[in-house]
C-alpha cells in the first residue's frame, strides 16, 4: 500500500527538480551578454566558391568573390578588437560543402556563425540590405518538439557529440540551430540596424528563410545579405573596397552590441 | 401510458431541435472564422464544374500560378487553364509546366525556361514530390531572393491548387539535392508560404 504513494512522491520531486532545472537553463541560454563572455571562437562563412558562384553581375563580378572579400576584412576587424579566434570557412576560391560548413562551425565549438552573401534577383530593380535567421518551415508536431530544445538550448550544445557519426546524431545536428533561433534573431536585428546606418542601402529588414547553411550551426547564426549584385548600381558598389569594408565595419558593429561589448 | 407517448414523441423532436442548433453553430464557426477562401477551395475541389459547352463534361481546370514581378520581390497570382484530369498529379505536372513558360500579363518567371517537370507524385500523406531536370539547377545563377522565389512559387503553386498537397519536396534528376543554388534548404519538405504573396 505504502509503495506506489512513495514511488508518486519521489517520481514529483523528480519532475520539480527537472523543472527547476529546466527553468536555469533557459534563462542562461537567453542572455546574450554572458553568451558573449563564453565565446571563444567566431566562424565567418564567406558564402559560395570554387564551381560554385553563387549570383553573378551584369558587369561580371560573381557573388563568391565578394563574400570572400568582405570575410577577410571582417576577420581583420574582430581580430583586431576582439580576443576571440575567428575561423573562416574557406580563405580561398574553392568549393565547400554547405554540410562541411556548418561541421566546421560545429566541430570548433564555435559561439557566434555568420554567413556572408550578395543577393540576387530575376528582377533588375530589386535592391537594398537584409540579415535572415533561420525559418523552421515546421508542421505542429515538429513545432512542438521544437519548442522543446528551444528552451534548453544551453543544454544542447554539451548532449549533441560532433564525433558521433550516430543516425539520432545526425538527425539532433540537423536541428541543431532551432535552440538558438531566439539569439539569432537579436544579432540579426542589430547586425541589420548598423547595416542600415552605414550602408546607405535600402533597409529589407530581418527575414526568417529555410536557408540550409543555417540549419545545422550550433549557436546563435545570421546570414547577411550586403545587397543585390544583380541590381548593376549595387554590384559597382559590391566590388568597391570601400564599400566591402563598410559592410565589414557594419557586421563588426552589430555583433560587439550583441556582445554588449564598447566598439 | 398516455404520458409515457408524449415523452417517446418529445424525445426525436428534441434531438432533432439540438442538432440543428449544432449544425448551426458549426456553420457559423466555419464561415465566421475566416475560412471564406477554404469554402471556395472546398466547393471547387468537390463540386462538379457545370460543362462549358452544353452536353459536353468540362476539359479544363483553372489553376492559379505565382510570378514575379518587376516592382515587387513578391509573388503574383495569375490563373489559367489547364487539361483537366486524369489525376491531380498529372493536373500538377502541366500548372508548373504553365509556371516554366511564363507570364502572359508581363510578369517574370522564377524558373529557368529551359527546365522540365520530370514528374509529380503526390503521396498518401499529402507530401507531393516534383522532380525537376537539371536545367532548374544550371540555366540560373542564385542569389537569395531569386531561390526563395523559385522554391516558393512551386510549392505555393502546387499547395494552393490541389487540396491533396500538404507539403512539397524537390528533386533534381531523381535525387535528392542539397539547394538550387546555395541557399534554400532542399532536404526538407516545404510548407507553402503565402507571405510570400501580393495582397
Amino acid at each position: 500500500m505504502r509503495d506506489p504513494i512513495d514511488r508518486t512522491a519521489r517520481g514529483a520531486v523528480i519532475a520539480v527538480a527537472l523543472l527547476a532545472a529546466l527553468a536555469v537553463c533557459s534563462v542562461s541560454g537567453q542572455a546574450p551578454a554572458e553568451q558573449g563572455q563564453r565565446i571563444q571562437t567566431m566562424v565567418i562563412d564567406p558564402g559560395h566558391g570554387g564551381m560554385e558562384t553563387g549570383a553573378k553581375g551584369k558587369f561580371g563580378n560573381l557573388e563568391k568573390d565578394i563574400t570572400l572579400a568582405i570575410s577577410l576584412k571582417l576577420k581583420a576587424i574582430v581580430e583586431r578588437n576582439v580576443g576571440f579566434e575567428v575561423v573562416l570557412t574557406r580563405d580561398k576560391d574553392v568549393d565547400v560543402s554547405v554540410e562541411n560548413r556548418s561541421a566546421i562551425a560545429n566541430n570548433r565549438k564555435a559561439g557566434l556563425f555568420i554567413s556572408i552573401h550578395a543577393n540576387g534577383a530575376v528582377q533588375k530593380k530589386v535592391a537594398g540590405s537584409e540579415t535572415f535567421f533561420l525559418s523552421l518551415n515546421a508542421t505542429d508536431e515538429e513545432t512542438r518538439r521544437l519548442a522543446y530544445l528551444e528552451n534548453n538550448s544551453s543544454a544542447l550544445q554539451s548532449r549533441i557529440d560532433p564525433s558521433s557519426d550516430d543516425d539520432l546524431m545526425m538527425i539532433l545536428w540537423d536541428m541543431a540551430q532551432t535552440a538558438y533561433i531566439k539569439q539569432s534573431s537579436q544579432l540579426a536585428e542589430l547586425v541589420q540596424e548598423e547595416l542600415d546606418a552605414l550602408l546607405g542601402t535600402k533597409n529589407r529588414g530581418i527575414k526568417q528563410a529555410p536557408f540550409k547553411i543555417l540549419a545545422g550551426v550550433a549557436c546563435p547564426a545570421i546570414l547577411v545579405e550586403a545587397a543585390f549584385i544583380s541590381n548593376p548600381e549595387e554590384e559597382q558598389k559590391l566590388a568597391s573596397e570601400d564599400f566591402q569594408m563598410k559592410v565589414a565595419e557594419a557586421i563588426y558593429r552589430g555583433l560587439a552590441r550583441y556582445l554588449r561589448m564598447p566598439f | 401510458m398516455a404520458n409515457n407517448n408524449k415523452a417517446k414523441k418529445l424525445k426525436p423532436a428534441l434531438v432533432l431541435g439540438a442538432l440543428s442548433v449544432i449544425l448551426l453553430v458549426l456553420v457559423i464557426i466555419f464561415f465566421a472564422g475566416g475560412g471564406r477562401e477554404k469554402v471556395e477551395r472546398f466547393i471547387e475541389a468537390n463540386v462538379p464544374k457545370t460543362p462549358a459547352v452544353a452536353g459536353e463534361p468540362a476539359a479544363t481546370k483553372t489553376v492559379t500560378l505565382f510570378f514575379l514581378d518587376d516592382d515587387d520581390d513578391l509573388l503574383h497570382r495569375e490563373t489559367r487553364q489547364v487539361a483537366a484530369g486524369p489525376t491531380a498529379a498529372e493536373e500538377a505536372e502541366r500548372a508548373i509546366a504553365e509556371l516554366i513558360k511564363g507570364s502572359e500579363k508581363g510578369l517574370l518567371s522564377p524558373l529557368p525556361p529551359q527546365t522540365k517537370v520530370r514528374q509529380v507524385f503526390i503521396g498518401k500523406g499529402g507530401v507531393a514530390t516534383i522532380d525537376f531536370s537539371r536545367d532548374i539547377v544550371e540555366k540560373f545563377s542564385y542569389g537569395s531572393t531569386m531561390e526563395l522565389g523559385a522554391v516558393y512559387a512551386v510549392v505555393n503553386t502546387l499547395a494552393f491548387n490541389f487540396k491533396a498537397v500538404k507539403k512539397v519536396v524537390i528533386l533534381v534528376e531523381g535525387a535528392e539535392k542539397e539547394t538550387l543554388g546555395g541557399h534554400v534548404d532542399l532536404t526538407r519538405a516545404f510548407l507553402p508560404d503565402y507571405s510570400l504573396v501580393a495582397r
